[in-house]
């Protein structure tokens, strides 16, 4: 709309920006993907060991798959964890990102770093150092122990994206909405928790993202019902090199696709963005 | 305050915690309906569960579940809950075994409560110092790649001064994988005179082929290189390469040096306080026919001495008189140092 | 609208129940069990083979963190002000790479950087090299494949932000006769700011902590702390050094983070 009332000058300079842009666009995304689709390539592979490129196409890995039951048992456990940390990790984490946000004491930033730390703390520590606690209070291997666990990863991602979308945000609508007789939930409902919905988003994303394909915190609490897929598919490798593996690879992609599509059929991605 | 110690501390949340939380598992020694072992993943978990668990369950009607992962997390679980282990019998290397043995946490099979240990060389007990028994073991020595390497050495001396001549490229182990402290470090520098003292020999020999050498960081990285031409040779284990070959990468192949491949053996053990029907399973590790079947199908070498292997296996193994054993409860006070002069000296 | 800063215990006291005293009861232990643990921070900050493995870590940190802001960021920019319907799409194929399991997203890079890999026989074939470019096992592939993960964080934080700010502010400057790069520069930029900390500090953060890339795609050419830290856990089984070391990395990152954080905040908190 806008744009036509902009100079015809301005507007003609306009494109070869656009083009510049979108050729990048392709390139990276060339670059994102390229390794991908070599392990889509090779899940189809019909040799018994992992060659590229692929020596005949078949469909025998895909069956190994649905034979090989820890495969298809670990990937419930997967992602029950992923959702439920997520799920864990937003309910501490969004109240403790907007109290934090918008307080001007200085120990908000100390308070701020402390939430954040965990994600600087390689996962192999915190698993080992979690699993011993986590035993002597009498949780043990357990389900439990492992969704604390990815919690203790998700809650960061969390706090960080919303405080940095709540920041972004002008407090005058919260404000209008509170001077025209909304009471603090309903200003909360229907003016904060919109807007800060992409951040919310995003965080749980990266913390479902993260956890589906996190090895060195699940390892330790692995047992015959609480394995997860990496730790699975990393002891199928210690004696089998054969295209299964991408083959799972292939699949949790598919898997994730279809989540992000029913994602986007009833929430939108979009839903990245705030609601107008 | 400050002299609250951790046992204290902990004692102090377990008490509050233990009262809120149901035990998940029981502690009486009345026997399970079903127990937890240990097994690596892929082909080796399904050779399990056909051979020792179709064993142990046949003769118990005890069940078997099998928990996947590796040596150090099944320890460092037994570890963290030595009163209510959460496995009953783990399978593990034996520098492990001694370590977590030494600190009480494993309980030393004998004939009476393992009957098939009598048919076990004493020596596979001994290597545990007692505290379990190796039910197989592979050998690490050198593999390589039939058509680019037409004359493959015959000895890690040879392997050595070849490399650093750059007739191939060699790959070898990092020193983050863990058994690369026997398969390379220990058995390089043995080989080429050094002592658990002065791992200068291994040292300035990794310096000299290093310009000709990649390192591989997980035992499936070596079969990469194999494949793809990243490298020729290196050293790896028996096991692995006829694994390997019978799934098509019949270009591999494999020599036991003349100085003696590295012995590389899996111990099955029982935590303290696991329930006595854990023995059974141990027992069925044992038998000869689950042995025999297991071997055949693994190209592992077995233990109880009425293994029959096929034909085609019988070739393959490398008879344990014929490997070197790494002290590995002399090497380890070393292996901190070993690591760190490693790092600062080879960075791998 | 202020929210109470009691909002904030619950998260804090999740924290201290399963961060901090895990971490604590960890480090009494290592103590325990070793009388000279103070020999092993003594050797951590002096030995110069440590510190110069502590600078590679940062260096290392805050080189990805620059490739991800620098290729991120023209991606989030085209997400939100030039996809249009094709957003979701944009964001499916920004995010694919995390969906694949590490193992096999190195395996990928393997393939295409090998010494006879994809892109060596591709450029041998252009005439473009004489010889395989030793790719593999070098700090390329291990900046590479960090940034190749840890980019999606940068595009989306920073989208997330660029999402609130209202194009018409562009505009308007546009109409009042600013250039496009003067407009993004003077407006678009300054307002993405807090996308660009946010994704900064998760990326930097993550980097820090990661060891599986590096052991998988740096061959050794590279050694930070998480690298000698996974070490000590699998190979010499010195928890105690291995303690002391992420003790020390933890306070490095946290030391980097409230920077960050307190830089941020000097520049005011808009209205």
């Amino acid at each position: 709309m806008i744009r036509r009332l902009l100079p015809r000058k301005v507007r003609a300079e306009s494109c070869a920006p656009d083009a510049a842009l979108l050729l990048y666009v392709v390139l990276f995304f060339a670059f994102m993907l390229l390794p991908i689709i070599i392990v889509v390539v090779v899940a189809f592979s019909a040799t018994e060991y992992i060659t590229f490129p692929i020596q005949g196409v078949s469909l025998r890995w895909f069956r190994r798959i649905y034979e090989y039951r820890p495969f298809f048992n670990s990937l419930r456990v997967t992602l029950e964890i992923a959702f439920l940390s997520a799920l864990f990790g937003a309910l501490l984490g969004v109240p403790a990102a907007l109290a934090l946000t918008r307080w001007k004491h200085p120990i908000a930033s100390l308070a701020m770093t402390f939430l954040l730390s965990p994600l600087s703390m390689p996962f192999i520590v915190l698993g080992f150092a979690l699993l011993f606690f986590l035993s002597a209070v009498g949780f043990g291997a357990s389900f439990l122990s492992l969704l604390i666990a990815h919690t203790v990863v998700s809650l960061p991602y969390v706090v960080r994206t919303v405080a940095g979308v709540y920041r972004g945000l002008s407090p005058n609508l919260e404000e209008s909405a509170l001077v025209l007789g909304a009471s603090k939930w309903q200003a909360f409902r229907y003016v904060t928790l919109p807007m800060i919905r992409p951040g919310i988003f995003a965080g749980c994303l990266f913390a479902i993202l993260l956890s589906v394909d996190n090895l060195p915190i699940s390892f330790f609490f692995g047992s015959p019902a609480t394995s997860t897929l990496p730790v699975v598919m990393l002891s199928y490798l210690e004696n089998s090199f054969d295209p299964s593996i991408a083959a799972v690879s292939t699949v949790q992609l598919v898997f994730a696709l279809t989540f992000l599509l029913v994602i986007e059929r009833f929430y939108g991605l979009k839903g990245m963005a705030p609601a107008s | 305050m400050l002299s609250m110690n951790r046992r204290t501390l902990l004692g102090g949340l377990a008490a509050g915690t233990t009262s809120l939380w149901p035990q998940s598992r029981v502690f009486a020694q009345a026997t399970p309906s079903r127990i937890t072992v240990t097994s690596y993943g892929g082909i080796f978990e399904g050779v399990v569960r056909d051979t020792f668990v179709a064993d142990f369950t046949k003769r118990t009607g005890v069940a078997a579940d099998i928990q996947l992962g590796n040596p150090s997390q099944w320890m460092s679980q037994v570890e963290a809950n030595p009163d209510k282990p959460p496995i009953d019998v783990v399978i593990s290397s034996i520098d492990l075994v001694i370590e977590v043995g030494k600190k009480n946490l494993l309980e030393k099979p004998t004939v009476e409560k393992v009957p098939n240990l009598a048919d076990v060389p004493q020596y596979f007990v001994d290597m545990c110092q007692g505290w379990g028994v190796c039910f197989d073991y592979g050998s690490g020595g050198i593999a390589y790649h039939k058509g680019r390497v037409k004359n493959p050495p015959k000895s890690l001396r040879e392997f050595v001064d070849r490399t650093a001549k750059g007739e191939w490229r060699a790959s070898l182990p990092t020193v983050a994988f863990q058994p690369s402290l026997q398969l390379l470090i220990w058995s390089l520098n043995d080989a080429l005179g050094g002592t658990l003292d002065n791992i200068t020999p291994v040292i300035d020999a990794v310096k000299q082929m290093k310009p000709n050498t990649v390192f591989w960081s997980s035992v499936t990285d070596f079969l990469n290189h194999l494949q793809s031409g990243e490298a020729d040779i290196g050293l790896y284990y028996d096991g692995r390469v006829w694994a390997a070959y019978d799934s098509g990468m019949t270009f591999l192949d494999f020599i036991n040096p003349s100085e003696g491949a590295v012995m590389t053996p899996i111990a099955a053990v029982k935590p303290t306080n696991a329930p006595p029907i854990a023995w059974e399973y141990i027992n069925s590790m044992l038998a000869p026919g689950p042995q025999t079947e297991f071997g055949n199908r693994m190209n592992f070498g077995m233990t109880n001495k009425n293994v029959q292997y096929s034909e085609k296996v019988k070739g393959r193994i490398t008879p344990w008189e014929k490997t070197r054993l790494p002290p590995v409860d002399r090497m380890a006070p070393h292996v901190s140092l070993w690591v760190e002069r490693w790092n600062k000296e080879i960075g791998a | 609208m202020a929210f109470s800063p009691w909002l904030s215990a619950p998260a804090a006291l999740f924290l201290i129940a399963f961060f901090v005293l895990p971490l604590t009861d960890n480090a009494l232990r290592s103590v325990a069990s070793q009388a000279a643990a103070g020999a092993n921070y003594l050797k951590l900050l002096t030995d110069p083979y440590y510190l110069w493995v502590i600078g590679v870590t940062i260096a290392l940190s805050a080189a990805v963190t620059l490739a991800s802001l620098v290729l991120g960021y023209p991606i989030a920019y085209f997400l939100v002000r030039k996809a249009g319907r094709w957003s979701s799409l944009i964001i499916f194929l920004t995010v694919a790479p995390l969906l694949t399991s590490i193992i096999m997203r190195t395996f990928g890079w393997r393939v295409l950087f090998a010494r006879r890999g994809l892109l060596n026989v591709l450029l041998l074939d252009a005439g473009w090299i004489e010889r395989p470019l030793a790719l593999l096992n070098s700090p390329v592939s291990v900046v590479v494949g960090l940034v190749h993960v840890l980019v999606p964080f940068m595009v989306l934080s920073i989208a997330s932000v660029l999402q609130g700010i209202n194009p018409r502010l562009g505009e308007s400057a546009r109409i009042l006769g600013a250039g496009r790069m003067r407009t993004f520069w003077l407006v678009t930029f300054p307002l993405s700011l807090d996308g660009i900390a946010t994704g900064s500090i998760l990326v930097f953060m993550l980097a820090n902590g990661s060891f599986v890339t590096l052991l998988l795609l740096g061959g050794g050419s590279l050694q930070t702390l998480p690298l000698l830290i996974y070490q000590q856990f699998t190979t010499t089984r010195d928890f105690a050094f291995g303690a002391a070391m992420s003790n020390v990395l933890l306070v490095l990152a946290l030391l980097c983070l409230l920077l960050q954080l307190v830089l941020i905040r000097r520049r005011g908190v808009k209205t």
